[in-house]
C-alpha cells in the first residue's frame, strides 16, 4: 500500500461518523471524554478488524446503529456511555 | 542604493520558488541580513507555504498520536500512512491539529489530508482565514 487507495462511499461513512463521535466527546466533562474516546476507538478498530470488508449489508447496520448512538450521545443531558463486556 | 535596499527587503525571506531578481542581490547580502528582522508585509505571508513552526507542531503532535518513539523521523514530506497510520489515526491526527490550532477543518478537506505538509498547508490557510475574519 504505497500510494493511499481512493477510499470508498462507506469507508466515508464510517471516517465521517468517528469524527462525529470524537466531536461529540470534546463536548462532555473530560473524564467522561477520555472514556467515550477509548469506547469509541475500541468499538471502530475492533470491527475494523473482524468485519469482513465485503459484509456491506452488516456495516451499513452498524453505521445506522453507530448514528443513532451519535444523536443520542449529542444530547447534552447524556454525559457519558458505558459498554458492558459480552463473554463469548 | 536605498531603493536597491527597499526592493531587497521583499525576498529577504525564505520563499519556496526563489525569484531570479534575488540572484541580483547577492553582493547585498551583508546588507539585507538587518531587513530580516522587518515584519514581513502581510501579503508574502499568503503566497509561502507551510510555516516552519506550523510544521514542526504539525510533527509534534503527530508523533504523540502516533505514539512513535523519539527516534523516529517525521518532517514535512512524511505520510501519515508510511509512519503507520490507518484511517482512523488519521482522523484522530486531524481532531487533535483542530483542538490545538483552535480551527474546524472541513469533512472534505479532511478526507484529502495524507501528509504533514498538507496539514500545515491546510492549517496555515484555516488560520489565516480566521484572523482576516476577526480583524
Amino acid at each position: 500500500m504505497a500510494s493511499r487507495p481512493k477510499l470508498s462511499g462507506i469507508q466515508k461513512q464510517a471516517l465521517a461518523l468517528y469524527r462525529g463521535f470524537l466531536r461529540t466527546a470534546r463536548l462532555k466533562a473530560p473524564e467522561e471524554r477520555r472514556r467515550i474516546e477509548s469506547v469509541v476507538s475500541a468499538e471502530f478498530r475492533g470491527n475494523a478488524r473482524d468485519v469482513d470488508r465485503r459484509n456491506f449489508v452488516y456495516i451499513e447496520y452498524l453505521l445506522r446503529r453507530g448514528k443513532r448512538q451519535l444523536e443520542q450521545l449529542r444530547n447534552p443531558d447524556v454525559t457519558g456511555l458505558a459498554t458492558l463486556e459480552a463473554k463469548k | 542604493m536605498a531603493s536597491l535596499a527597499g526592493s531587497a527587503l521583499s525576498f529577504a525571506r525564505p520563499v519556496k520558488a526563489i525569484n531570479i531578481k534575488s540572484v541580483s542581490f547577492s553582493g547585498l547580502r551583508k546588507d539585507n541580513v538587518a531587513f530580516r528582522l522587518q515584519p514581513v508585509p502581510q501579503r508574502f505571508a499568503v503566497c509561502c507555504p507551510a510555516k516552519k513552526e506550523t510544521v514542526d507542531q504539525v510533527c509534534d503532535i503527530v508523533k504523540k498520536q502516533l505514539a512513535l518513539g523519539d527516534n523516529t523521523e517525521v518532517c514535512g514530506s512524511s505520510k501519515f500512512q508510511d509512519l503507520g497510520a490507518d484511517s482512523l489515526d488519521t482522523v484522530e491526527i486531524v481532531m487533535g491539529l483542530e483542538e490545538a490550532f483552535g480551527i474546524s477543518v472541513e469533512e472534505s478537506s479532511a478526507q484529502s489530508i495524507a501528509t504533514v505538509e498538507d496539514a500545515a498547508n491546510l492549517i496555515d490557510d484555516l488560520v489565516a482565514a480566521a484572523d482576516a475574519k476577526s480583524s
